[in-house]
């Protein structure tokens, strides 16, 4: 892309980024009643969070609670820039060290959904294309456009209900097997492989059809195109054809997609991990809200929204890379 | 032994609703270093024609025939052997367009590909020869790293050439190269090509809608109509006579070729791959017979190395006078010979000029011609039978003329309706409302006015325009085959006289009668005319196409005569030699422009 | 006599007029494939379920009536849940506010959205530019983490919910209904219009809405679909409105009750809320699949992403 084009999207992403530490900054203070007075909450099951004293002076000092509003911004944005996110009410530590804690998880059940959704989207896809008017292809259509509809959490149930509950093949809650042992370095992999099967394979199964419809209608397209023909003139044999020309173009937007996927993945996250009890940044989110843990619930958001444009950004300048047309 | 022969090929898609047949039984031979064009309109089968010899059409086409490159069937061979036939032997030039280069791929690795899957050159020779390339197409090497999409069209077409020469097939098609491109660079590549095959030998197969661009390069033309070949034969001789009707059509309607001649098309549509057993042009033909509807007809040799597919043999003759003497009794006794021994001959759907100075005699040949008058010696033959002592103006279908003085030629106590209807009358043709009908229709033709107030105009009301076309229409009520026109516009002023004529070429176009226009006026002719023949003093003294008698004429008298014009501004009349090197040059110097076109 | 003449052609006409009606829509009915056939019985059998929910359930939602936990019976269809209420009068009233929720945010924004859409691109410059730059902002955002926030922040209630769900929604109508005014703009018969004296609310009404609705009508099925599923999700995360009985509360009671996994349970309080939403998403994505072409089969998509 161009000069200005450039700009433009980096434009964007510093206003989005503003807009998110605007959202950040004023919604605890747009509150109706004062946030920091004894909670209780009434929702089912969860803990009441009570405060003391100590804790209070201590918010009110770390928010500026007293000084006037220009200040309390820029109080604010110097305390992000040190990494200062604050401190959690309910887990009694700094903000930055919950989030560090947890967002493994999250990073590693949504980096292997992602690669798992895109090989075997592409896989099918292109099986799917060069099989275009067997049944296979029908069916497989039909199939898998179902599961695009229903949305990632319900499909989540369904998978709980029918592998964990039904069947009890897989467990039901948490990354890893409490209080346990590890005779190797292999071992505490299987484990967290076999907490983190049931997620990945939500989310995947989530973002499956998106990648196999894109693969296949771009490859049916591209075959369609004047330089297939010309590359199966010079004689190249059909795997060239596929592999070299064909492939090379149908796979950008399937580029394009990966990237964005990585962003809806993570939004996602928040419902499917509630879902399965998983202790990555969405129960740490859904707990925080439950038991409105401002800090923390801001820290979350803002590492959620700067991963997400970042990988946005990365896309972006990745595909301008890989497709000759958009650089000019 | 020819680089390429094809027997027969057909070529069939087939979809869930249809089967279209691309190609109907064509066979053709490429011999070493020769080009051969082949010339249709879009749907004729050309582009199929091209990818069925590399045997890279979509999965849905049905292919028959045989294909011999070298000896070698290629329709038998696995896909395997031809992907080696292909490229190295056969290389395709495909029409320029946005998708024909891979979007990703810089063009200069495209055009190394084929040069290293075919041969075992290294790489860095693979670069070596993809500069030479490029600096033979007349590209600067510095482009191979470029993009697709970063080169302009005619660069773009440059590259496509570069890399079809890149493993030096034997023989190399072009589709439509040129369709995509401004003029100066289609000159470009023409000359590129030219001096390709000079220089290193290169078998060609060239095909386009574009005549002039095919015949500039071909020595051999190939006209396809609809899956089949109609007519081939030598370039030059198919442009300047061509035999079959839908090459007579395409040569009329290509501007380039003849220039100072207007403009005129084929009537009726192109079919658009249906299928109907007959000849394919019988819709359009205007010489159609009944076998024609129904019998396909077979390309057949007609002599000099032509090639015709038409059950009649090509453009029949009309008209055929031999040996015709006519002569005037002076009253003392001299004896006048108005026409001195004529040969002539009249095809089906042309126009013939006849033209010379006043008292050469075109009138009283007119005259002679439409059986009027009885010649002295020799005879008219008209379709079956002879001319004079005929019935050729009492029927339809036959001959009608049309005379030089509206106002002698229409009587003036008659009313327009009279006077159109008169020859139906005269005959007993048809009931007398149907001839109310017939006279509506021509008069509608000749775009006067049919309401019923101006058919009971008299026609000494009426213009001498007006009148000229009253006279046109009883003969076009006629349904005639052949239209003899004597000197109809002379008396009438000049807007008039072009509003006439454009009426009656428009006419002749869409009915496709043969018309006999005789005029002194030159310039005239040229507009409309097919063939000329140059009269003087009874005899016919130079007979050809009508381009080749105005510009290059033989004759001491036609030379005169064409010099003899006077012409508005500082332009020179003088013709020039059209290139007799395998080609119909088209750049034939400098010709006149301006005020004749 | 003259009054009942008038009365009875005045019945004629509206006999008449509900009897094309009934025709177009029979017609209408019968461009969808069979997908989208079934989709629209199962989305009309669920709003009828919705709207005569009080004379199919047997009891209210929200009174206990039974014991906790019951199983299905004669008594309850679907059992009770933990306090219990009967389950089928809660899968029934459900059904309203999903449908509610749905079809309010996804008139809302998709009308809301269209009509700023239209406007930008009809006006252009200024206008035009700002709406832009706000669509750009807002769909680069991370629409399900900021609902979560925002809704955790505004507190629970359906008009919070159908606040917030318009305000992340309203961005995809807006852009692609500007993108249509756009192309049509550029049309030389809107130029032959404005020179016979067109004024903005005839082109707009003749021209640009016929053309525009369709599309937005689409829209608004997917928006639906969206505002459902995220008033679920919303819901199942503890955020949503705690007396309103929908379905996604029903999931959220469910899952919270502590040992649901390890008893039978789930079978009749977990299991009848997931199939019905599942149910209605996908008859709403049969019917929009095709809706498209059903409506114009020369239908083009613009503008989006």
């Amino acid at each position: 892309m161009n000069e200005k084009d450039r700009h433009a999207i980096i434009f964007r992403f510093v206003l989005t980024l503003l807009v998110i530490l605007a959202l950040n900054f004023f919604l605890p203070r747009m509150m109706p009643g004062d946030p920091f007075s004894t909670t209780s909450s009434d929702v089912q099951g969860e803990d009441i969070v009570v405060m003391t004293e100590e804790q209070r002076e201590y918010y009110i000092s770390y928010y500026g609670l007293d000084r006037p509003l220009p200040e309390q911004f820029l109080v604010y944005l110097s305390n992000l820039v040190q990494g200062d996110l604050g401190q959690s009410i309910y887990y009694k530590m700094p903000v930055i060290q919950v989030i560090l804690l947890h967002l493994p998880w999250t990073i590693l059940i949504v980096l292997c959904a992602t690669a798992l959704s895109t090989v075997a989207g592409v896989l099918l896809g292109t099986l799917s294309a060069r099989n275009r008017k067997h049944g296979s292809d029908r069916l497989m259509m039909t199939g898998l456009i179902g599961f695009a509809e229903i949305p990632s959490f319900l499909l989540g149930l369904i998978i709980l209900l029918i592998f964990g509950v039904y069947l009890r093949l897989f467990p039901l809650a948490g990354a890893v097997t409490p209080f346990a042992h590890y005779t190797s370095v292999l071992d505490q992999a299987g484990d967290i492989a076999y907490h983190a099967f049931l997620p990945v394979l939500t989310l995947s199964l989530a973002q499956l059809t998106g990648v196999y419809l894109l693969t296949r209608n771009t490859l049916i397209t591209v075959s369609t195109k004047d330089y297939i023909r010309t590359a199966r003139a010079k004689g190249l044999g059909e795997k060239t054809v596929w592999t070299r020309h064909a492939l090379r173009n149908a796979l950008l937007p399937v580029v394009t997609r990966t990237g964005f996927m990585i962003g809806m993945l993570m939004g996602g996250a928040i419902l499917v991990e509630s879902v399965f009890s998983y202790p990555g940044i969405g129960s740490t989110l859904r707990s925080a809200v439950v038991g409105r843990d401002y800090p923390l619930i801001q820290g979350i958001l803002l590492v959620v929204a700067v991963s997400i444009l970042l990988c946005n950004l990365i896309v972006d300048r990745v595909y301008a890379r890989l497709d000759p047309r958009a650089a000019d | 032994m020819a680089v390429l022969e094809i027997r027969d090929l057909k070529c069939h898609y087939t979809t869930e609703k249809s089967v279209v047949k691309a190609v109907e039984g064509i066979s053709l031979t490429v011999g070493h270093g020769e080009i051969i064009g082949v010339v249709g309109e879009s749907g004729s089968g050309k582009t199929t024609l091209a990818l069925s010899i590399m045997r890279i059409l979509p999965e849905s086409a049905r292919v028959s025939g045989t294909i011999h490159y070298n000896g070698t069937d290629l329709s038998s061979l696995p896909e395997q052997e031809m992907d080696r036939v292909r490229w190295k032997d056969i290389a395709i030039v495909f029409q320029n367009g946005l998708e024909v280069l891979n979007p990703v791929l810089t063009v200069g690795n495209q055009v190394i590909e084929p040069l290293l899957k075919h041969s075992s050159v290294p790489e860095k020779e693979a670069e070596i020869r993809c500069r030479e390339l490029f600096r033979l197409v007349g590209l600067d090497p510095a482009w191979m790293n470029t993009y697709p999409h970063q080169l302009s069209g005619g660069m773009r077409q440059r590259v496509l050439l570069a890399m079809a020469l890149s493993c030096n097939p034997k023989l190399l098609i072009l589709d439509e190269v040129t369709s995509a491109l401004d003029a100066f660079t289609r000159k470009e590549i023409r000359e590129l090509l030219a001096g390709l095959q000079k220089t290193y030998g290169y078998s060609m197969i060239v095909i386009s809608h574009d005549i002039s661009f095919v015949s500039s390069l071909a020595s051999r033309l190939i006209v396809l109509y609809s899956g089949r070949i109609v007519e081939a034969g030598p370039t030059l001789d198919i442009l300047n006579s061509p035999r079959h009707p839908y090459t007579r059509g395409l040569v009329h309607a290509t501007p380039d070729i003849f220039i100072y001649k207007d403009l005129w098309g084929i009537p009726g549509e192109s079919p658009a791959g249906e299928t109907h057993e007959g000849c394919p042009f019988s819709r359009r033909c205007t010489q159609s017979l009944d076998i024609c509807r129904n019998t396909s007809p077979v390309l057949q040799s007609c002599g000099d190395g032509r090639e015709i597919a038409c059950h009649r043999g090509g453009i029949a003759i009309l008209l055929k006078a031999e040996g015709l003497r006519y002569h005037y009794t002076l009253p003392d006794r001299k004896i006048l010979p108005a026409v001195d021994g004529v040969d002539l001959e009249v095809c089906e759907g042309e126009v013939l000029a006849i033209v010379g100075q006043t008292g050469s005699g075109k009138s009283t040949l007119a005259h002679l011609l439409a059986g009027i008058l009885p010649p002295d010696n020799g005879d008219v033959g008209f379709r079956e039978g002879k001319v004079h002592g005929g019935n050729n103006g009492h029927r339809f279908g036959g001959i009608q003329i049309v005379f030089q003085d509206p106002f002698s030629s229409t009587s003036s106590r008659f009313t327009v309706k009279d006077a159109v209807r008169e020859p139906l009358d005269v005959n007993g043709i048809g009931k007398p409302d149907e001839r109310l009908g017939l006279v509506k229709e021509a008069l509608e033709l000749v775009r006067l006015p049919s309401k019923d107030q101006f058919l009971e105009k008299y026609c000494g009301e009426l213009s001498g325009g007006q009148r000229q076309r009253v006279a046109l229409a009883r003969a076009i009520v006629m349904k005639p085959k052949l239209l003899i026109a004597d000197e109809i516009t002379s008396a009438l002023d000049v807007s008039t006289a072009a509003n006439v004529l454009r009426l009656l070429k428009g006419l002749q176009n869409r009915r496709g009668f043969a018309m006999i226009y005789i005029s002194h006026d030159l310039t005239l002719t040229l507009k409309i005319a097919d063939r000329i023949a140059v009269m003087n003093q009874g005899k016919i003294v130079e007979t050809g196409n009508a381009h080749d008698v105005m510009l290059t004429p033989c004759e001491e008298y036609t030379k005169r005569l064409v010099g003899s014009r006077i012409g508005l501004c500082c332009h020179t009349h003088d013709g020039n030699d059209p290139g007799k090197s395998g080609g119909f040059s088209l750049e034939s110097g400098s010709g006149p422009e301006g005020e004749l076109t | 006599m003259t009054t009942r003449f008038i009365s009875y052609t005045q019945n004629l006409q509206i006999l008449s007029f509900f009897r094309d009606m009934f025709y177009h829509l029979g017609k209408t009915f019968s461009r969808f494939s069979t997908e989208g056939k079934i989709g629209i019985c199962g989305v009309s059998l669920i709003i009828l379920i919705a709207v005569f929910a009080p004379l199919l359930s047997g009891y209210p939602p929200e009174k206990i009536t039974g014991k906790s936990l019951e199983p299905p019976s004669a008594a309850h269809l679907l059992g009770t849940d933990e306090l219990g209420m009967d389950i089928w009068a809660q899968i029934c009233y459900g059904a309203r506010m999903s449908i509610f929720i749905g079809l309010a945010v996804a008139c809302i924004a998709g009308l809301g959205g269209g009509a700023l859409g239209i406007l930008a691109g009809y006006l252009g410059g200024a206008a035009d530019q700002l709406l832009m730059r706000t669509v750009d902002v807002l769909m680069a955002l991370p629409s399900f983490p900021l609902l979560v926030v925002i809704s955790a922040f505004m507190g629970p209630s359906i008009a919070n919910v159908i606040v917030i769900l318009v305000f992340f929604s309203w961005a995809k109508p807006a852009r692609i209904s500007r993108s249509q005014t756009l192309s049509i703009k550029s049309n030389t018969y809107i130029t032959a219009a404005r020179n016979f004296g067109a004024g903005p609310c005839y082109l707009v009404r003749r021209h640009i809405l016929p053309e525009v609705l369709p599309i937005l009508f689409v829209l608004i099925i997917s928006i639906t679909s969206y505002a459902i599923i995220a008033e679920t999700g919303l819901a199942f995360l503890g955020l949503g409105d705690p007396t309103s009985k929908s379905w996604g509360m029903m999931l959220h009671y469910a899952t919270g009750f502590r040992s649901i996994y390890f008893t039978p349970f789930w079978q009749w309080w977990l299991l009848p809320p997931l199939f019905a939403l599942i149910f209605l998403l996908l008859c709403l994505a049969f019917i929009s699949r095709d809706l498209e072409q059903v409506l114009d089969p020369r239908l083009r998509k613009n503008g989006g992403a």
